[in-house]
């Protein structure tokens, strides 16, 4: 399970319509039918044919006969074994798969070959198969390998320059950082392969720029955070941030992934609002089920963790989603300690936990809330009397000292956590009475943050309308021939005027 | 020849006492152009462990000398040169910088504290805690000081603070130099923290509130924040000042009501 959410908090966001074209499909004539899909993506110039293409991948790595399928693909596309782009395809490929096919599908193909052999083959139909073969590489854990073969392979893309590859190039510098990511010594250290990774993912997110490439400028921004943050470059993360802009038109699963890292960003640094906001637009973007719920789950703990720190309790139903229930059960506890302002209980849900939280990349986060849960403790006790003896607040709370408690007290007035003074000769503390909340402008703030918020919806639902290509200069063309047809009517209304004025006269006469 | 002249200069500056502390920058320069000269000041792959000690010694003498003289943009530039050795890989490191890496790297973070960079502090520590785990932290006393005062500041329990930065409690003599801004930051804190909590307090109490030596000491602090001290009580003035703000809040409000209302109308044609 602990594997699987890792991987499914990077690539399960990009696989969660698996609706493929017809599973029942065998594997080999999927693949050779997004050929077809692929040569109508670069004759019409639209993306959307590769990305349906891409997305039956996922379907295709379940199947156990992959590699085959993999290597029957790559004969139909090359035919010729001589060719150079078929010979480094299947130099990936286990040999006994490759050997065995040779045999059995030579005389199939020689039929196929005399049509084809002459016939260029196009880049993008080798990239994908590239990418079919980067997918297996991973999926069947040779990482060195993959990570060679990628490394070859993003810069035969970066150097073909073609829009339609744009797709395909994005997703092929995800498996080669992902490569690096799984090789020896892994991530948190600092020889990790990965930083090795940085100038080349630099270089893919600038010539994509210049390009106006948005798939890969995406991916390679998405790819770099990661990259920063998986080795804690906060800084240089947070640089990244600063100097790039990320495309408006990249797909919804990116910009999932850029808004949780953007988050966990603002969350290191404290800016605990903002990453609030990040945080709250990745997970409700984000797939909620099937294989990406690993993301889902990720970027909830981490909201939740965010939404303590900010003084807020999480909602119950949160946690009673069955996506969640179990992944976030410690985070509960937490939540439940937090929400009782219990400090020992909280110290206990973190001593039980700690590798837990660890593993999540929140454990740091989670030290910070022990000021919160002082604050939460000291307002519940503000709640509840209206005057209380500093011994007694100390005792509650297990304070080590009533100088400690006169202090936190004093602190959580400051910052507003309640509304209250202190009496120092008599070492009390006295809840001022509570304000009536509808003679402030609160509920006018609140009425307004909520039409704001509709509003901020109807303008973005407005503009995620998908308006066809070329539709206003067809419309353009049909405007000019009801024109004409128009003319054309008006010119047979007045010879037609002139018949029946001819005939109109003659039936008078003819009266 | 360079090597040498590096090796004579590191142990003059081993050698060198607090009374001429200001010949130091001095050495230290000579011995960064050494270093330049022996290819040292940054790490490569070719340069050879014994330059590496040597070139980390020099900068970590740098960085605790800038600190004695008070001289924070220094340190913080030795520091950030240090970083790349201390990332080195652990066949290749000099093997006795272990507890000086410690030390420059709590020095560093106190110095965040000292400034109030919350974020810059914990992004440090999230690189620590990736970089070199929890044991080695939990056990490097250096790095746990600045760590247990930035709880207790979160915190608000003040009096750990002062406790904390008192001579005994305080890990090597370096930090000391930061006490003394923590002692005026959390004498700041508190008093803004009393502006809101107490109508009024005797000035014996604030005393012991506001760590301060004296009575008289007290009158003139509460005479620089700009607060009453009279019959032996300090009285905060801020509480009028107050109700006029919220005053003018619900009379500046209605402008705001008119604004908004104005805006929905025009998005309601928008939509409509």
């Amino acid at each position: 399970m602990a594997d699987k959410m890792d991987v499914d908090a990077v690539s399960g966001a990009r696989e969660e319509e698996t609706v493929g074209p017809a599973p029942d499909l065998p594997p080999e004539r999927i693949i050779i039918n997004n050929f077809d899909l692929i040569r109508q993506a670069v004759d019409a110039f639209d993306s959307r044919f590769i990305l349906r293409a891409l997305r039956s991948i996922s379907t295709l790595r379940k199947s156990d006969k992959f590699a085959e399928a993999i290597v029957q693909g790559v004969r139909t596309a090359f035919p010729k074994p001589t060719m150079g782009a078929r010979k480094v395809l299947e130099d990936m490929l286990p040999e006994n798969v490759t050997a065995m096919q040779n045999g059995t599908s030579s005389s199939g193909e020689d039929k196929k070959r005399d049509g084809s052999t002459e016939e260029q083959q196009l880049p993008e139909i080798w990239a994908y198969l590239g990418i079919l073969v980067q997918v297996y590489l991973y999926d069947s854990q040779q990482f060195q390998d993959g990570a060679d073969f990628s490394t070859n392979f993003v810069e035969k893309i970066r150097s073909w320059n073609r829009r339609t590859l744009d797709q395909i190039g994005a997703k092929a510098y995800f498996y080669y950082s992902l490569f690096h990511e799984s090789l020896d010594p892994k991530p948190p250290s600092k020889q990790s392969p990965v930083i090795e990774v940085r100038p080349k993912l630099l270089a893919a997110l600038r010539s994509a720029v210049l390009r106006k490439d948005n798939d890969t400028q995406a991916a390679a921004t998405v790819l770099l955070l990661r990259n920063y943050i998986i080795t804690a470059d906060i800084t240089q993360a947070d640089l990244l941030v600063a100097q790039t802009q990320f495309p408006s038109a990249a797909s919804n699963n990116q910009v999932c992934r850029y808004l949780y890292y953007l988050g966990r960003i603002r969350a290191i640094q404290l800016a605990y609002t903002e990453a609030h906001d990040h945080l709250e637009s990745a997970t409700r973007k984000s797939p909620t089920a099937g294989p990406a719920v690993g993301f889902y789950q990720q970027s909830m703990k981490l909201l939740i963790v965010v939404e303590l720190l900010m003084g807020d309790i999480p909602e119950r139903s949160v946690f009673r989603q069955p996506a969640l229930e179990t992944a976030l059960y410690p985070y509960f506890k937490l939540v439940q300690a937090v929400r009782v302002g219990d400090l020992q209980a909280f110290l206990r849900c973190v001593t039980n936990n700690e590798g837990q939280f660890r593993k999540d990349g929140t454990y740091t986060l989670i030290l910070r809330l022990r000021q919160n849960v002082i604050k939460t403790g000291v307002r519940m006790l503000s709640l509840s009397y209206s005057r209380i003896s500093l011994r007694d607040i100390c005792t509650r709370l297990h304070i080590s000292s009533e100088e400690s408690a006169e202090y936190i007290t004093a602190k959580a007035i400051r910052d507003g956590v309640i509304e209250a003074t202190l009496d120092h000769q008599n070492g009390h503390m006295v809840t001022n009475p509570q304000r009536d909340a509808y003679s402030t402008t609160e509920p006018s703030e609140a009425f307004h943050a909520r039409i704001e918020a509709l509003l901020n919806l109807r303008d973005e639902c407005v503009m995620a309308m998908r308006y066809p290509m070329n539709k206003h200069r067809q419309e353009l063309s049909e405007a000019a021939k009801a024109r004409e047809r128009e003319k054309e009517l008006a010119k047979e209304i007045i010879e037609g005027e002139g018949d029946d004025a001819d005939g109109d006269e003659g039936g008078f006469e003819g009266m | 020849m360079a090597e040498n002249e590096l090796k004579q200069i590191v142990s003059q500056l081993d050698s060198l006492k607090a009374n001429n502390l200001s010949e130091a920058p001095k050495l230290l320069s000579r011995a960064k152009l050494a270093l330049l000269n022996l290819n040292a000041l940054v790490p490569t792959e070719k340069t050879q462990p014994q330059h590496l000690a040597l070139a980390a010694s020099v900068l970590e003498y740098g960085a605790l000398i800038s600190i004695r003289l008070q001289d924070t943009d220094a340190f913080t530039r030795y520091f950030q040169q240090l970083q790349p050795f201390y990332f080195l890989p652990s066949d290749r490191s000099p093997s006795r910088r272990q507890s000086n890496q410690g030390k420059v790297t709590g020095l560093y973070l106190l110095l965040l504290l000292s400034v109030g960079d919350y974020a810059g502090f914990h992004t440090v520590l999230e690189g620590l805690e990736a970089s070199s785990g929890k044991e080695q932290i939990e056990k490097d006393d250096f790095i746990q000081y600045p760590v247990r005062l930035e709880q207790a500041l979160m915190e608000g329990s003040y009096d750990k603070v002062w406790g904390e930065t008192k001579g005994e409690r305080v890990p090597s003599e370096e930090f000391g130099v930061f006490s003394e801004v923590l002692v005026n930051t959390i004498r700041s804190e508190i008093a803004s923290c009393s502006e809101r909590a107490y109508p009024s307090l005797p000035i014996s109490n604030a005393k012991n509130l506001l760590f301060l030596d004296s009575e008289g000491a007290v009158i003139q602090f509460a005479q620089s924040r700009g607060w009453v001290a009279k019959e032996g009580r300090i009285y905060f003035p801020q509480q009028e000042e107050e109700m006029l703000a919220a005053q003018k809040d619900v009379m500046s409000s209605s402008n705001v009501v008119i604004e908004n209302t104005l805006g929905y109308a025009r998005k309601l044609e928008t939509i409509v």
